[in-house]
């Protein structure tokens, strides 16, 4: 029986239940030693003196500011992907402070309560600047940035004109707030030093090699004398893509002391200390025909950034290939630049705050043109991608709408807003479909047969907790012809065969691939042998005709066969050992658009009187090519759900506008969903094989479950009270 | 950390003694809030006296009178799963459970309870921002900052914060009694003087001296127990404090109102009883609901809103005209 495609449980599950599973914070390293961070408490200005004397004298074994950290080397421009900075000013290299929460001074000490003490001894004298924060005053100085990740500007035909020539016209402005990724898992890093130069890390992170280069260049050591590990990762969801200034603290504070370094973020660092998603402010004009016909789409946002950097948020993206328009699609970005510390990719970047926008414009248009929302989607399908005018290679945009809303059963629904109740309760329905970005990426793996017929899978990819290790050994057993059970899988490790950055839901499709290859390489290693070798049991011309199943070799219609095991011992080889470079061309080169797609639908019940809202139920169809394992793809989709009702219902980072701190740095003030407040979510899969975007045949999924859920559920709200929030989060004041 | 000497007292008498005479020693119970506070600096006590090993103070005593005495160790959970209180007072029981998660209330104390601090997130920063609270005289960030949590009636320009304790709540509007064992010997405190309003001394939460112990909370009993609800309306759905809650407490006859208890939550530095309200609600119906809303008006003629929180003057007006319709459904 095949492996894919089996809802296999996670093998690292029990590991994870038990707490036997390693996370980078939990590994204990002889000798090591603690360090603990001295942050800014203003946002904007200059040290003007610090006395470190008292917690020099507590018995520590260093103590670091601007003042005697070593130089680093600026970071690379421009950012890649390949060597990627979080954040382009580095830590404790002058007296200037851009932030609140920036790292300004950092103690060593045996233990860590120590250094935490030692480090409330440190005194800071400022000069104080006023910050300036992310505000309708400050958005009018926003500027053009230059290109980051994708082009900031498009435009295809004549947006404007399209929209000025249209029978029904929406213009509104929406609005999405700072949140942050809050992972369970803080970030941490053990930096340990060899005599001989050579840099051993234990670090959270999304991007083993990435973070390898970026070091490297920022720290001026040769790439190959690093060696990073992440065994486990308890969430990234972008968060720990990038190298962040603490990494590179834990680094050469390790060489200031000779000793290993610890150091890990405490929770209210992780929102100063890491980057977090930005706010935006999204403009967005439609134009249609009395139909629900698009003629014209025109979106644009502005974002902050920091002083320093670039950053952007490309909310106006999904705009360029969700739906068709006649007359044509603009977008455009801007940034502004305020005193915080570099926003980065969090699940799902640009897509999930774009699409709030634009999938609750198409809501309004649909009451606008009184076209049932699924139907006015169902007008504007495309086959063709409106940006790139290459054709999608797969797009089961349609299936996604009518499986799902069968599912749900869209059609007994009543859509006049108000319309339907239970006791004191309105109920009400709202849908919305999703596109999300495919990224091809170059990935190696190694797979080695052994003499007992069990089989290593070795490829530096990562666990981010979504089951990398199941369904890497799932593709393994199946292209070997073993059982799952035989496959042991190893990632989280420089020493491996490098792959790309767990990130942008690609790991399956690229770093799957990387190990469909090689796991296909070691197997027509094995065949070459029965064919060739000593003893051979096959003889040439057969191998067309040879299958493999449970371990063993057979020639079709034939009863001659022989077990991987025989045939090593037969050779007297100890293993086979077969390695795959996946160098797919980047998405944006290739022939066709890859894309994946989804409609998600969403019932809730609203208590007018109070304004509160509550999710009844949610079901979300999907498109990401084939799936490889249903159950942690099913679980992927629960936690993008869940991710998104935070976004819609609950979750902002609030901004203290004179101190232009963020405020509620905890999960007592950051409110993330309980499981009261998630009801049973219905996933369905529809998507099929899409050879373009992967050999595995799989599109992304994580990401992609997490972008349509809140206007789905904002427009389930409009439905429900007749009132349009176009600013998240919906909190029960905008309702009453 | 900031580094605290551990010990354990085992008798009232000693505890009390030994915190009289130390102002760097703090009680520890549960632990559940000032742990918390610990960590976020913005509690730094020196010294920590463990008191759960008193004797005696454990016990959930349900009186011949119908009255009831709960011992202030007493566990949320183990108070919230009794019969005696989920028949007698259901608003206490349902202030317990809706407060906290099941983890904090099998560890939280209900002395610790009625004595856990302020959310205000700016107190509990742990930078050490502005707030007279945490540093007297160094401002109040909130009063002109992010307040979309804060009080509506009694504050003050030195402090604009709340008290989070739901059980507190429901404590006010059946006008229950504090018993604190201290210097000069055991005494009773009306839980509604228990809290203080901030005035310009906000550093004081409480109406408690230094060497002052809890020992119980005295409930009597009510005619207005029983038919009493507890609603508390938050941002999500478990696990986390009011924006406005209401304890009501009614008797009835026929469809009128004969007597009310009213408190508010999530609005001011103390529980905030409506007792203008009571007063106008005798004689209303349960089913005139404009005569409930100005019935209710009475005690709002004072509530004043932050930059952020107006929203909160309508809410808890409604959250008391629901709170009482659920309790006129449990007569």
């Amino acid at each position: 029986m095949s492996a894919i495609g089996q809802p296999i449980s996670r093998t690292d599950g029990s590991l994870k239940v038990t707490g036997r599973a390693r996370y980078t914070g939990d590994i204990r390293v002889s000798g090591a030693v603690h360090a603990a961070l001295v942050q800014s408490t203003i946002a904007s200005g200059r040290i003007a003196s610090i006395d470190t004397s008292a917690a020099e004298e507590a018995g520590v074994l260093g103590v670091f500011s601007y003042r005697n950290l070593p130089r680093m080397n600026p970071t690379p421009k421009p950012w890649s992907h390949l060597h990627p900075h979080g954040q382009g000013y580095l830590p404790l290299q002058d007296d200037k402070i851009h932030y609140a929460g920036q790292p300004i001074a950092m103690v060593v000490a045996s233990k860590l309560d120590q250094a935490v003490q030692a480090a409330t001894l440190i005194k800071v004298h400022y000069e104080v600047a006023q910050p300036v924060v992310f505000d309708a005053d400050t958005t009018r100085a926003a500027i053009d940035p230059p290109q980051f990740l994708w082009p900031v500007a498009s435009s295809v035909g004549d947006a404007d004109k399209g929209i000025a020539a249209a029978a029904v016209k929406i213009a509104e402005t929406y609005a999405t707030p700072d949140r942050h990724h809050n992972q369970m898992e803080p970030h941490a890093t053990t930096a340990m030093w060899d005599a001989d130069g050579s840099l051993t890390l234990y670090d959270t992170t999304q991007h083993l090699y990435g973070a390898r280069e970026l070091i490297a260049m920022v720290l001026g050591i040769p790439v190959d004398k690093i060696t990073i590990m992440c065994e486990f990762l308890g969430g990234g969801f972008g968060g720990k893509a990038y190298v962040w200034p603490h990494t590179l603290l834990a680094i050469l504070a390790a060489k200031a002391v000779r000793r290993p370094v610890r150091l890990q973020l405490t929770r209210a660092q992780m929102y100063s200390m890491v980057g977090h998603q930005a706010a935006t402010i999204q403009t967005i004009a439609l134009g249609a025909d009395n139909g629900g016909k698009l003629t014209g789409i025109r979106h644009e946002s502005i974002s902050p950034a920091p002083v320093f950097d670039n950053y952007i948020e490309y909310a106006a993206l999904s705009s360029r290939s969700l739906w068709a328009a006649s007359g044509g699609i603009a977008t455009n970005h801007k940034i502004v630049h305020v005193n915080r510390n570099t926003p980065t990719a969090m699940r799902s970047p640009h897509e999930a705050l774009g699409h709030f926008a634009l999938e609750s414009a198409m809501d309004e248009l649909a009451y606008a043109t009184g076209i049932d929302p699924i139907e006015l989607r169902l007008v504007n399908d495309t086959a063709t991608d409106p940006h790139s005018g290459r054709p999608f290679s797969t797009r089961a945009m349609r299936k996604c709408l009518i499986e799902g809303a069968a599912r749900f059963g869209w059609e007994s629904r009543s859509p006049t807003p108000r319309s339907m109740r239970e006791g004191r309760h309105l109920i009400s329905e709202g849908t919305a479909a999703e596109i999300y970005t495919h990224w091809r990426w170059p990935a190696k793996a190694r797979v080695t047969i052994n003499g007992d017929g069990s089989a290593l899978v070795e490829t530096g990819s990562h666990d981010l907790g979504t089951g990398t290790y199941t369904v890497m050994r799932q593709v393994a057993a199946d292209t070997l012809g073993v059982a799952p059970e035989k496959v042991t899988v190893r990632l989280g490790d420089t020493r491996l065969p490098p792959s790309h950055a767990s990130i942008g839901s690609a790991t399956m499709a690229n770093a799957g691939a990387s190990v469909l290859l090689a796991a296909e390489s070691a197997r027509d290693k094995a065949i070459r042998l029965a064919l060739t070798g000593r003893d051979a049991p096959f003889t040439r011309g057969q191998g067309a005709d040879i299958r493999v199943a449970e371990g063993t070799l057979t020639l079709a219609h034939s009863n001659v066969s022989i077990s991987y095991g025989d045939l090593l011992a037969r050779n007297g080889l100890p293993n086979l050992v077969a390695e795959a470079d996946y160098d797919p061309v980047p998405e944006h080169e290739g022939p066709k658009a890859i894309f994946s797609f989804s409609a998600v639908f969403a019932e809730v019940r609203v208590d007018p009187e109070l304004g509160i809202v509550r999710l009844n139920r949610f079901v979300g169809a999907y498109d990401a090519g084939r799936i490889i394992n249903p159950k942690t793809a099913r679980s992927q989709a629960i936690g993008g759900i869940i991710w998104g009702v935070g976004q819609v219902l609950l979750e902002q980072s609030e901004t203290d506008p004179t101190l232009g701190r963020f405020l509620n740095r905890n999960y007592s003030g950051y409110l993330v969903p309980t499981n009261a407040d998630i009801p049973e979510l219905d996933i369905l899969f529809v998507g099929d094989f899409d050879e373009e975007a992967s050999p595995l045949g799989a599109k992304g999924l994580g990401e992609l479950t997490a972008v349509s859920v809140a206007p789905a559920i904002a427009n389930a709200v409009f439905h429900a009270t007749g009132k349009r929030i176009r600013r998240l989060p919906i909190s029960l004041e905008k309702l009453m | 950390m900031h580094p605290f000497a551990l010990s354990r007292a085992d008798d009232p008498a000693t505890a009390v003694a030994i915190q009289t005479r130390d102002p760097g020693l703090a009680f520890i119970a549960g632990g559940t809030d000032l742990i918390g506070l610990m960590k976020d600096r913005a509690a730094l006590p020196e010294r920590l006296l463990d008191i759960n090993h008193l004797p005696g103070m454990s016990y959930i005593e349900a009186r011949a009178d119908g009255g009831l005495r709960i011992g202030a160790l007493a566990r949320m959970s183990d108070v919230a799963a009794s019969l005696a209180v989920r028949e007698r007072f259901p608003l206490i029981a349902e202030a317990l459970l809706f407060a906290a998660s099941g983890q904090l209330r099998n560890m939280a104390s209900i002395g610790g309870n009625i004595m856990q601090r302020t959310r205000c997130a700016y107190f509990r920063d742990e930078d050490d921002l502005p707030c007279n609270k945490r540093r007297p005289g160094s401002g109040c960030s909130a009063r002109h900052g992010l307040n979309r949590n804060h009080a509506i009636f009694g504050w003050s320009d030195a402090c604009v914060a709340t008290n989070p304790s739901d059980l507190a709540v429901a404590l006010a509007a059946l006008d229950a009694q504090v018993i604190v064992r201290g210097r000069t010997g055991e005494r009773s405190i009306p839980i509604t003087e228990f809290h203080r309003l901030p005035g310009d001394t906000p550093e004081r939460d409480n109406a408690l001296d230094r060497g002052d112990l809890i020992v119980a909370v005295d409930v009597a009993a009510r005619r207005e127990a029983r038919a009493s609800h507890y609603l508390k309306v938050r941002d999500r759905q478990s696990f986390e404090f009011a924006l406005v809650s209401a304890a009501a407490g009614i008797a009835i006859d026929g469809r009128s109102i004969a007597s009310a208890r009213l408190a508010l939550g999530g609005v001011a530095h103390k529980p905030w009883r409506l007792r203008a309200a009571e007063t106008a609600l005798r004689g209303v119906s349960l089913d005139d609901r404009d005569a409930l809303r100005s019935a209710i008006a009475a005690s709002f003629a004072e509530a004043r809103a932050l930059a952020h929180n107006a929203f909160k003057i309508e809410l808890a007006q409604r959250v008391v005209v629901r709170a009482l319709q659920v309790a006129g459904e449990r007569t």
